[in-house]
């Protein structure tokens, strides 16, 4: 075994990726491959003059542009990505703490030298830094076959492709774009996942119908007791993707240290605390 | 004798239920207990009390720790086996040696090799398309390469067969049981494991009946086999136990000294089983020990 998988944090998040494979690998895969699919499909559909005609387009207007300032632009590709990673990611939560109490192996975790925090925390970095890894890695693969075959095409067809090289470049640094923003966003939506892993860690069972049900009821008793809407305004307040996406390196340090952020991720923790104390006792 | 276990009135309510009503015990260091009771009677709630996964009131301390506050810190002392298949299905064999070679500091990966190697589980199975008995072997390998203070098994052969049964419990005793080590063991299937044994506790809704070590048992309890003509003196006696063997009446007595029994029949020490059986029906009727202690006292 290699030195990196020995660290037993590291095991934990092996662990995580291989009960959850099926999740964080082959869902962007098969996504990935029905895309590409399409599009072959696409060009095959297409006369060969309109081919030849777009990629010689597509080659012209990338050539000698900034990768930096097309990668912004460039993140719009992903988001069919981050919509598979976000519906995923709400999957392995709601059955992260829940999962190994069905099917009773929770009393082999348990009887490792592992902490209840630390088994949290592993769940926590999974989402925000695991799972958009293997996304980025599909997404990657992705463009480089698909740039691939444009090129060999262009090639095929005589056009002039050496713009697609900046294309190439800009849809690279959009994949560092988006593994930041998705890193962001799991932070900002820390209320969210401790939420989640706080009724993943309770629910004896349908952890998604006690998370759901509860926070309705919350609200509905918020706005029948005190005809107030805090909640549901406060949420509503932090929907925005905006407020967490980067679309430059420089907006890294402006987004993790805003109020609003430090304030979720305050009020995430205290409901990973939830999440832990519910752990501590299995019955 | 040193105590590596030291439970003191522990009390465990599910709802109405009663789960453990009051279980204090000592489990010595360097032996093999057997905590043995029919379903329902407490077993799996006290080991899991023991290892931090249950919230019992009352003292407990396990390897010198209290489990309820740091069951992390005391599984590197503690290894515990729960009812069969409970290993995570979805893991190949040599995945699951990965992980706990890289989580428990004290496990030795060579060890296990070698004792998966004498069995016939393909390292690059998964879990999940092995046969039971394969499971428990996996988890025996395992547990017997991890080297701790205390090793807690919870009806670990429940749904084996008799080979894997056997086999289980040679290994334990050849492979593992070395040194300081010790071992609790809780099944309801007392004749497997009675020659095993070196320490004993009996539980019965949720109270400890019987915590005795094996070489008590001799002056603790008798069996007599009683000859016909002397079956009136020997209810007299009040045996904690009567029954039918092959046409004879065998009794068990509690705390009535041998010298007394002799003359009623053949006299010996009752099995385990038997004084399982004898011990579990005891609770429903009124408390036999002071009985013959009387009728003892009125000869």
């Amino acid at each position: 075994m290699n030195r990196l998988a020995s660290i037993p944090f590291v095991a934990l998040l092996w662990r995580e990726v291989l009960e959850n494979r099926t999740l964080f690998i082959w869902a962007p895969v098969m996504l990935a491959l029905v895309l590409f699919v399409f599009a072959a499909w696409l060009i095959s559909m297409a006369p060969n003059d309109q081919v030849s005609i777009s990629i010689q387009y597509l080659s012209e207007i990338f050539d000698g542009l900034s990768p930096l300032e097309i990668a912004p632009i460039l993140m719009i590709l992903a988001v069919p990505f981050m919509v598979i990673l976000y519906v995923c990611a709400l999957i392995y939560l709601l059955g992260a703490l829940y999962q190994d109490r069905k099917d009773l192996s929770v009393l082999f975790w348990q009887s490792m030298p592992i902490s209840n925090a630390t088994t949290v925390l592993s769940k926590v970095v999974t989402v925000a830094a695991v799972a958009p890894f293997f996304s980025v890695t599909v997404l990657l693969v992705f463009y480089t076959l698909a740039l691939l075959c444009l090129t060999l095409l262009g090639v095929a067809y005589e056009v002039q492709v050496a713009g697609l090289g900046y294309l190439f470049l800009a849809a690279l640094t959009s994949l560092i774009l988006v593994y930041l923003s998705a890193f962001t966003a799991t932070l900002w939506l820390m209320p969210t996942v401790g939420w989640l892993l706080l009724f993943s860690a309770f629910a004896r069972r349908a952890p998604f119908l006690w998370a759901a049900g509860v926070f309705i009821l919350i609200g509905f008793l918020e706005d029948f007791l005190f005809g107030s809407q805090y909640l549901a305004n406060w949420v509503e307040s932090r929907a925005n993707p905006n407020q967490y996406l980067i679309y430059n390196l420089s907006d890294v340090t402006e987004r993790m240290f805003s109020y609003d952020m430090l304030f979720g991720v305050l009020v995430g923790s205290i409901l990973l605390l939830g999440a832990i104390f519910m752990r501590r006792f299995i019955d | 004798m040193n105590t590596i276990v030291e439970a003191n009135r522990l009390e465990k309510h599910y709802g109405g239920f009663k789960a453990l009503s009051g279980v204090s015990m000592s489990i010595p260091q360097g032996e093999i207990t057997g905590l043995i009771g029919p379903n329902g009677a407490g077993k799996t709630t006290t080991l899991k009390a023991m290892i931090g996964l249950c919230d019992v009131e009352g003292e407990l301390s396990v390897a010198g720790r209290d489990p309820r506050i740091a069951r992390h810190q005391l599984m590197h002392d503690v290894c515990f086996i729960a009812d069969v298949g409970i290993l995570p299905k979805w893991l190949r064999v040599n995945q699951l040696l990965d992980y706990v070679d890289a989580v428990h500091p004290r496990f030795d990966r060579n060890r296990a090799t070698k004792f998966l190697g004498s069995t016939e589980i393909p390292p690059r199975k998964r879990i999940r398309e092995l046969s039971k008995g394969m499971v428990t072997q996996l988890h025996l390998a395992i547990v017997m390469a991890i080297d701790v203070k205390l090793l807690i098994l919870d009806e670990p052969t429940l749904g084996l067969d008799i080979v894997y049964r056997k086999e289980f419990y040679d290994r334990l005793l050849n492979d593992y049981y070395v040194g300081n080590r010790t071992i609790v063991i809780s099944t309801h299937q007392v004749e497997e494991i009675e020659a095993l044994l070196t320490h004993l506790l009996f539980i019965n809704r949720g109270k400890i009946v019987l915590d005795a070590h094996m070489s008590e048992l001799e002056t603790l309890f008798t069996e007599v086999i009683v000859k016909p003509d002397q079956l009136t003196q020997a209810d007299g006696l009040g045996p904690i136990h009567k029954r039918e063997l092959l046409g004879k009446k065998a009794y068990i007595y509690e705390a009535v000294p041998r010298a007394q029994l002799e003359h009623l029949g053949e006299v010996g020490t009752p099995s385990v089983a038997d004084l399982f059986v004898a011990k579990m029906k005891e609770g429903s009727s009124v408390n036999p020990l002071s009985d013959s202690m009387k009728s003892s006292n009125d000869e």
